[in-house]
């Protein structure tokens, strides 16, 4: 069968409709703090049993893709990553949203997505074997490496006190710690609470350290929420179809990093959006403008995370590794279906491999109007419900959600002990993001250092581990460029003003 | 005075407990059983549950509806699993050498007889895996040049104090080598590791073989016979190393479900065990099933005990 | 309108003493491991954060921050959402996630309500609110098949 008839295959009204379905389940579901893109997916497991393999796997793409846009909604109306790839949406989108932005970003993230999510799944499509191995070439080192670049953000989220973001960043790597080690499976930092046992979970640790001080917040205060103009604007879809002309490099960019990253095994969609995020805001003009409501920081990691579905699915159906965790889960359908993963499934099951990806793009096309209608939605429900009815229906979902995640009472517990602490912090001036970052960087750190470590010492040869090969030398230069950019490019402005004066 | 109103109370509700659990044996199940795995969706316990799902809704009309309670390895799933109403719906995917070797690693909210296994239905045997290109054609030749340079040979596995983790440190000791392990985080990463040529090795299972059977080769198996998937591959009884191994996995219940639903239990899971497709299935994926039904429990998990207690010594993962 | 003022960061300082007390904590709870593996990590980020809260704590006594002074604020109702939510957690388990649910609710209402109670939103409210409670619940057990506690004082 040629591409056209996998084309045709993929647009019978059945596919088209469960394309449909998914990608309106994926994004109520991925709005909804706690409910993830994984146990989406993994609730839909017995329903594809009785379905052929390509259609399941539409099913199952359409709600991922879906879920991973739908995160954008709560990150920006309720600074609330609803799923972890959100996290650095919420850096610039709840600024944008605060401000009386709120349609226009969400608008942009919708754009963002769909961008994302269509150039994902065109290197699927066209670059998947070769790209495969991209996922096997990152090794223990490389994952520190990308680990201490996520870390380099630290500077620009610590608002000014660059002291208070590094104590806040140590305090989140620690809280990685708790718990029984993933690896050493030793028993650590929880003083023999049982409750810490399970560790800090991150999405409910996002919830309580995003959520909970905005709650405490509106529950304070006659004000509203969000600022709201009296005039209705629409959509404002023209205004963010120019923004997003303006910054297509940057789209472009971060489509293509949040590719690669969604292809690494050990990285998801959240690392995804705050490496792409960190770049946008390296090679900006306007540095000073992310962290306080800049479209382009929405943009960036709109578009990387989505792209991370196409992206994931690349070493899933090429080597049988996942590259999300929910890949793993659809990975698991397929093998409980009998489908053998692998490059044969490219040249001898074509049928099952490009009718999906046909899908996948289709589910992401129509991302565009369900997404556009449902954050409208969302935007004037959260905008017009009264106050007092708000924050109950947040704090429920913040309680329901959290509990969904590990079925555990213990982490709505602690989400609204971190919340707690998160606010008091943020009083003294240590911001959440510096802990968030180190909570998601501390266990892909912590690992690759180990691991490389002793790799590097059983073949006596440490030195060259860390420094020696050329995918973490190329990392480590990012970590330097990004570091000392803000410095170098000072100076050289400096430099020019005063060449300029004479 | 208190104690009799108690008394009076309690007493006919106990009967109508009775009763109803009495009931319950002549058409166990009646609706559909949860069925928590310890772990996240995606891993091996997942893949293994969702594998009999089908044949359990098959055989007896009812759903085993799957979901799951990561954390602490599985220890959060099964410190609350005696806390779960004992009355036949609630039921739980324990895997060994987990329930054994973590409580005795340090306080983990649960002991190893606090849980009423009530069937082990298949295990996943270790395999020392290598690429297909791997200089290592035979299990001699990796031993012949870990000997030559000790400590240089590098093995991935999944975690520490695990199947892979002791199988390693139990083949060093017969094998007389001593080779470099290194934990990752789950099977998967393990894979992905020995792909990237990042290790020389894995310690790995079957399951690998069968999953990536284009770019891996197994060296040797740690079964009593060969697996009917790999005919070609060596056992370690063969090569002359006494390992027989690997991730056992089984379904417990609470501790207050009657004896007389956990007999039934265990008799509709050793069903679906026997059912040829399903047998197929589960080898095709690199699985071997055993058949440790209720009665036969005690006496297994005490043999396995003595294997793993001396092998996690010695790895000082226990001390 | 916040007004802006300079002056010495207490509130920063007393935090970085907690933090140094927390790392050490965390530092002295490594001696426990059996692992080699497991306590290089933490037992450098635990020094680096008590490096980092010295350094902080020596900063703040020589350089004065800007303070914003805040507008009226009430703090009883923030503490009363911590504790309607945090009873929530607690009483899960016993009474069951529903009704938990449905009271953390009703109180998070209460204590959200700024506006004169008419007779109209003593109706709606109520009516509203349960409704999207039990929306919820039934999305969750019925659709996502999550287990949410059914309460083990009813069970028995």
């Amino acid at each position: 069968m040629d591409s056209l008839g996998y084309l045709l295959a993929a647009l019978t009204p059945y596919h088209v409709a469960l394309a449909i379905g998914g990608v309106v389940a994926g994004t109520v579901v991925g709005s909804l703090p706690g409910l993830t893109a994984t146990m989406a997916v993994a609730v839909l497991i017995p329903i594809t049993f009785s379905m052929q393999p390509a259609s399941a796997l539409i099913l199952m793409g359409a709600i991922y893709t879906g879920a991973i846009y739908g995160g954008a909604y709560a990150a920006i109306l309720l600074n609330t990553p609803g799923t972890p790839s959100a996290i650095a949406t919420t850096f610039d989108g709840y600024p944008m949203a605060k401000r009386g932005d709120g349609d226009l970003a969400i608008t942009l993230a919708c754009i963002a997505s769909v961008c994302g999510g269509l150039v994902g799944a065109l290197f699927l499509l066209f670059l998947a074997p070769p790209l495969a191995n991209v996922a096997l070439s990152f090794g223990p080192v490389e994952y520190f490496w990308l680990a201490i670049l996520g870390l380099t953000l630290i500077s620009a989220l610590s608002q000014g006190n660059l002291l208070k973001g590094l104590i806040g960043a140590c305090f989140g790597l620690l809280l990685s710690c708790i718990g029984v080690a993933e690896i050493s499976a030793d028993v650590r930092l929880t003083f023999d609470s049982q409750t810490l046992l399970g560790g800090i979970e991150t999405v409910s640790a996002l919830i309580g350290l995003y959520c909970i001080p905005v709650l405490i917040d509106l529950v304070a205060t006659p004000d509203r929420h969000l600022k709201v103009e009296n005039v209705s604007r629409g959509y404002r879809l023209h205004e963010a179809l120019g923004i997003s002309w303006r910054n297509k490099f940057n789209l472009a960019r971060s489509s293509v990093l949040g590719t690669l990253v969604g292809i690494l095994p050990g990285a998801g969609g959240s690392i995804a959006g705050l490496v792409a995020y960190s770049e946008a805001r390296r090679s900006s003009k306007q540095q000073g403008s992310f962290g306080h409501g800049a479209p382009e920081g929405v943009q960036a990691t709109e578009s990387a995370n989505n792209a991370t579905v196409g992206g994931g699915f690349i070493p899933t159906l090429v080597l049988g590794i996942p590259g999300t965790p929910p890949d793993a889960v659809i990975l698991g359908a397929l093998l409980i279906q009998g489908v053998r993963t692998g490059p044969n499934l490219f040249t001898e099951h074509g049928s099952i491999v490009y009718v999906f990806i046909w899908g996948l793009l289709i589910a992401t096309v129509l991302m565009l109007p369900i997404g556009l209608l449902i954050g409208r939605y969302a935007y004037r429900s959260i905008v017009t419900v009264p106050k007092a009815l708000l924050v109950p229906t947040v704090a429920f979902m913040t309680l329901i959600g959290t509990y969904a995640i590990r079925n555990s009472v213990s982490d709505v517990a602690i989400m609204i002990i971190l919340g707690v602490l998160g606010w008091v912090l943020g009083r003294f001036g240590f911001s959440a993001s510096p802990i968030v970052l180190g909570l998601i960087l501390g266990s892909i750190a912590e690992q690759g250092f180990v691991q490389g470590w002793i790799i590097g010492a059983a073949a006596e040869n440490l030195w060259g581990e860390f420094f020696g090969r050329p995918i973490s030398v190329g990392i480590f230069a990012f970590i330097l460029l990004s570091l000392f950019s803000p410095l170098l490019l000072s100076r050289f402005r400096v430099k020019r003003e005063m060449a300029r004066a004479d | 005075m208190l104690t009799t109103v108690k008394r009076v109370i309690l007493a006919p509700l106990t009967a109508a407990l009775m009763l109803l659990s009495a009931g319950a044996i002549a058409e166990y199940p009646e609706k559909a059983i949860s069925y928590v795995i310890p772990f996240g969706p995606g891993g091996e316990s997942d893949i293994t549950a969702r594998h009999q799902q089908p044949f359990f809704k098959k055989k007896f009309g009812k759903d085993l509806v799957v979901s799951y309670k990561p954390g602490g390895g599985g220890a959060v799933g099964w410190a609350q699993l005696n806390d779960m109403p004992g009355d036949g719906y609630n039921i739980m995917g324990v895997n060994l050498p987990h329930i054994i070797v973590k409580p005795l690693q340090k306080d983990v909210g649960f002991k190893t007889n606090d849980l009423a296994v009530i069937y082990m239905f298949h295990y996943t045997p270790d395999a020392v895996v290598v690429t297909t290109d791997s200089q290592f054609k035979t299990l001699q030749d990796l031993i012949d040049h870990a000997k030559k340079n000790p400590g240089k040979v590098t093995f991935s596995g999944s975690g520490k104090g695990t199947a892979n983790h002791l199988a390693q440190v139990t083949f060093d000791k017969l094998a007389g080598t001593k080779t470099t392990y290194v934990a990752f985080k789950g099977t998967g990463a393990s894979v992905t590791a020995l792909l990237g040529n990042q290790v020389m090795g894995q310690w790995g299972y079957t399951s690998v073989g069968a999953k990536h059977s284009d770019k891996v080769r197994l060296l040797a198996v740690a079964m009593e016979q060969r697996h009917p998937r790999f005919p070609d591959v060596p056992t370690f009884k063969e090569l002359g190393f006494d390992i027989v191994s690997g991730a056992y996995r089984g379904i417990a219940v609470p501790n207050s479900t009657p004896e007389d639903i956990r007999a039934k239990l265990s008799s509709l899971i050793d069903q679906i065990n026997a059912d040829a497709e399903f047998k197929k299935k589960m080898e095709n994926d690199g699985f071997a099933l055993v058949n440790v039904d209720y009665k036969g429990m005690q006496a297994f998990m005490e043999e396995k005990r003595k294997g793993y207690v001396a092998a996690a010594k010695e790895a000082g993962v226990i001390k | 309108m916040p007004t802006e003022l300079q002056s010495r960061d207490t509130g920063g300082m007393i935090v970085a003493a907690i933090f140094i007390l927390i790392g050490v904590l965390a530092l002295w709870d490594t001696f426990d491991y059996t692992d080699a593996d497991s306590f290089v990590f933490p037992r450098t980020v635990a020094g680096s954060m008590i490096v980092f809260c010295i350094a902080l704590i020596a900063w703040s006594l020589v350089r004065p921050i800007d303070v914003e002074s805040r507008g009226a604020e009430s703090t009883p109702r923030r503490v009363g959402l911590v504790t309607a939510m945090l009873i929530a957690a607690v009483l899960m388990p016993y009474t069951g996630f529903l009704l938990s649910g449905l009271l953390a609710f009703a109180a998070i209402v209460w204590l959200a309500m700024y506006d004169p109670w008419t007779r109209g939103r003593l109706i709606v409210y109520p009516l509203v609110g349960s409704a999207i409670v039990l929306g919820f619940y039934f999305l969750f057990t019925k659709v996502l098949l999550v287990p949410l506690p059914t309460g083990r004082l009813f069970i028995g």
